[in-house]
């Protein structure tokens, strides 16, 4: 091994790269961009949304109610817009047109049942177009009644209880008031706040930007750059010099870790700045960001390699590159992802270490948890890394 | 002692068959031209030399020493096409090429001056002749033992070829070797002490410019210049734009003959000289084949 061929390789290709203006702006500056999007549009706790509710009231008993579905608020904002429909069938027009979120039906049996201490029963029909918005709607319109439904309860339970207290023996009716509190309310939640440190949401942006970086920028610096050096014939003049060609590869190797890891270390500083938060990463954090890089190293220069050509190399990257960013819950969270894509955040190397990077530097799970993953995912790189290395040394043995 | 042997050097790509056993031996301190048509086979012996381009069969002895990543140190290489990164400046691009040989730091200096390069211009924005100034800077950082060139001048304008040969003069008045492949008739026979005529894979005729040159036959040369129609058609005529080059052993008699002859198609002859024959006409001679 030639060191200060290495060595020389390195620095070329840095002062290349610093001085190319796109380059600079596609490694360093947009994944600032792209941070600043993501982590200003979901990076904070979004606000309480409205819901647009029709209403339709079969009887006249369920105005109090529809009144207070009105008067709801969460942090000073109104949870409904309340309209009122006289037919259940106009109501589903409108949500059908997509002008409602959700329809509430109340039957005309709703006073009545309520005040007998009979149940009743609710319809609601919900806007589906949009899942996210179906489940945000479900949830709050869930949580209205729920909230309703206790209340009731609570007041159904304290005329009983009185009413007991009257007619039966104290004895009785203290072994019968646990029962009857456990009927109205089987079970009860209460929120309270961790204390100790506060996880912003742009973390997981911040190492999705990290894993986007390793889908292309590095997959791309290393798989063009080093077809360039074949196509303009410099790769043939360094194979004249006593340098092997494991030494160019080994140098390229080392100047795109060089230029990703300085481009990560700059949106670690930018995040701080900008969002007030950032991912310090431990000893195993970097492994797994190395193991990543390594991965994206050797899934690009491979693809390099077999098409041989900078254009199709690009198309690609671009072509595999575009998919995982998504499906491997690279950019977005794998909760949100379908089952059939669930595999690609599992085994995909670079979605795997990079859920790996993110449960141990954001939610801080024991570094043990974390750590068997690491022989397999450093194995998967290793052997990427050497199926491109393999096709390199065909590529450059073939050089015409 | 010999700077290099080749002995029946062979390579083909595919089904074809581009080196058909190349035999050759360059002494040290003499530029070796190999002169030949594009297509010839020059670069491919030049990238096996240099490049590590594997052959099928053959002997290489660089020397005496067999061809291999060792004796890359003792061959400094400038390609025909431009090997400097853009981006980077004439030192920087000489300080790589410093590194990939292990050359001493001082050398990127001493090229600078010798070579009369900016040093902080970006390579990008050099001139034909001063890109192909750095490109031979780059050949010669390690101070290697045989240099070699393919088609040193190719695309230069007359002061930068002339500017080209004083360097490669200069290197063979130091002691060192030069091979250099070339088209250029002109460029071998200002050159070189010794030139291999390649034709098709083979090495059609090796010795100096003179040995070569009786290799015509003792012939002259007729050149006649001017609007020359229907020149094709006249025996042994090369005909090259407005030019016209007839060899012939008697050209007291042939030179009438050759007049008239034009004078009958139409021609109208501006020049007419009795020449020795050149590199050009042996090539033609001795493979019946126009070096262009």
């Amino acid at each position: 091994m030639n060191v200060r061929a290495i060595k020389g390789i390195l620095r070329k290709d840095l002062i290349e790269i610093r001085r190319e203006k796109t380059t600079v702006f596609w490694i360093i500056v947009f994944p600032m961009i792209w941070l600043l999007i993501m982590g200003g549009i979901w990076g904070h706790t979004s606000p309480p949304v409205t819901l647009k509710v029709g209403v339709v009231a079969q009887g006249s008993g369920a105005a109090p109610i529809v009144s207070a579905m009105g008067n709801v608020t969460l942090d000073g904002r109104h949870l409904f817009r309340v309209i009122e429909f006289k037919s259940e069938r106009s109501a589903l027009k409108n949500l059908s047109s997509g002008k409602l979120d959700a329809v509430v039906v109340f039957p005309a049996t709703f006073s009545e049942n309520l005040s007998r201490g009979l149940p009743v029963e609710v319809v609601v029909y919900y806007n589906r177009a949009d899942p996210q918005e179906y489940q945000i709607a479900k949830g709050v319109i869930e949580g209205f009644f729920s909230g309703f439904s206790r209340e009731l309860a609570e007041r159904r339970e304290g005329v009983l209880i009185e009413t007991l207290e009257r007619f039966l023996p104290e004895n009785t009716t203290s072994r019968l008031i646990p029962l009857i509190e456990g009927t109205a309310r089987p079970l009860s939640l209460e929120e309270k706040n961790v204390s100790g440190r506060n996880i912003s949401p742009v973390l997981f942006f911040l190492a999705g930007v990290m894993g986007i970086q390793f889908l292309f920028a590095t997959m791309s610096l290393i798989g063009n750059g080093t077809l360039r050096e074949i196509e303009k014939g410099t790769l043939r003049r360094i194979a004249a010099s006593p340098t092997t060609a494991w030494d160019f590869l080994i140098g390229k190797l080392l100047s795109t870790t060089v230029v990703i890891f300085g481009s990560i270390l700059g949106l670690i500083a930018f995040s701080q700045l900008v969002f007030g938060s950032t991912i310090f990463p431990s000893l195993l954090g970097w492994v797994l960001l190395l193991i990543g890089g390594a991965f994206s190293m050797g899934l690009g220069l491979a693809i390099a390699m077999l098409t041989r050509n900078v254009r199709a190399t690009s198309l690609t990257i671009n072509l595999v590159s575009w998919p995982m960013m998504f499906l491997a819950g690279i950019a977005v969270p794998p909760s949100t992802l379908p089952n059939w894509a669930r595999p690609f955040v599992d085994y995909f190397p670079l979605g795997r270490a990079l859920k790996d990077f993110r449960l141990l530097e954001i939610y801080h799970v024991s570094p043990s948890q974390v750590a068997p993953d690491v022989p397999w995912l450093l194995a998967a790189s290793l052997a990427v890394l050497i199926l491109a290395a393999l096709t390199y040394a065909r590529t450059v043995r073939t050089l015409e | 002692m010999k700077a290099l042997i080749v002995k029946n050097l062979r390579k083909s790509y595919g089904e074809t068959e581009v080196l058909k056993g190349i035999n050759l031996e360059v002494e040290e301190g003499e530029i070796f031209a190999l002169l030949g048509p594009n297509g010839a086979g020059k670069t491919t012996f030049i990238r096996i030399l240099t490049e590590g381009l594997a052959y099928d069969s053959g002997e290489i002895l660089v020397f005496g020493r067999p061809l291999s990543k060792e004796t890359a140190t003792l061959i400094g290489y400038c390609p025909q096409e431009s090997i400097a990164y853009e981006n980077l400046t004439v030192r920087e691009n000489l300080e790589f090429y410093a590194d990939l040989y292990n050359a001493p730091k001082e050398r990127v200096d001493e090229v600078i001056r010798e070579f009369n390069l900016p040093p902080d211009k970006r390579a990008g924005k050099l001139s034909g002749g001063q890109m192909k100034r750095l490109n031979l800077a780059t050949a010669i950082l390690h101070e290697p033992k045989i240099l070699v060139l393919d088609e040193p001048s190719a695309g230069l304008d007359v002061p930068s070829r002339r500017e080209l040969w004083k360097l490669i003069l200069g290197f063979r008045d130091e002691g060192k070797t030069v091979v250099m492949a070339t088209h250029y008739m002109e460029e071998a026979e200002r050159l070189a002490d010794r030139v291999a005529i390649i034709s098709d894979g083979r090495v059609v005729a090796v010795g100096s410019v003179e040995e070569l040159k009786k290799l015509a036959g003792g012939e002259s040369v007729i050149h006649v210049e001017g609007i020359l129609r229907g020149a094709e058609s006249i025996p042994g005529a090369i005909v090259k734009g407005n030019a016209l080059r007839l060899r012939t052993p008697n050209p007291r008699e042939e030179l009438p003959r050759l007049i008239e002859a034009l004078l009958k198609r139409g021609s109208e002859i501006r020049l007419v000289k009795v020449e020795e024959p050149t590199l050009e006409d042996v090539f033609v001679k001795l493979t019946g084949r126009s070096l262009e």
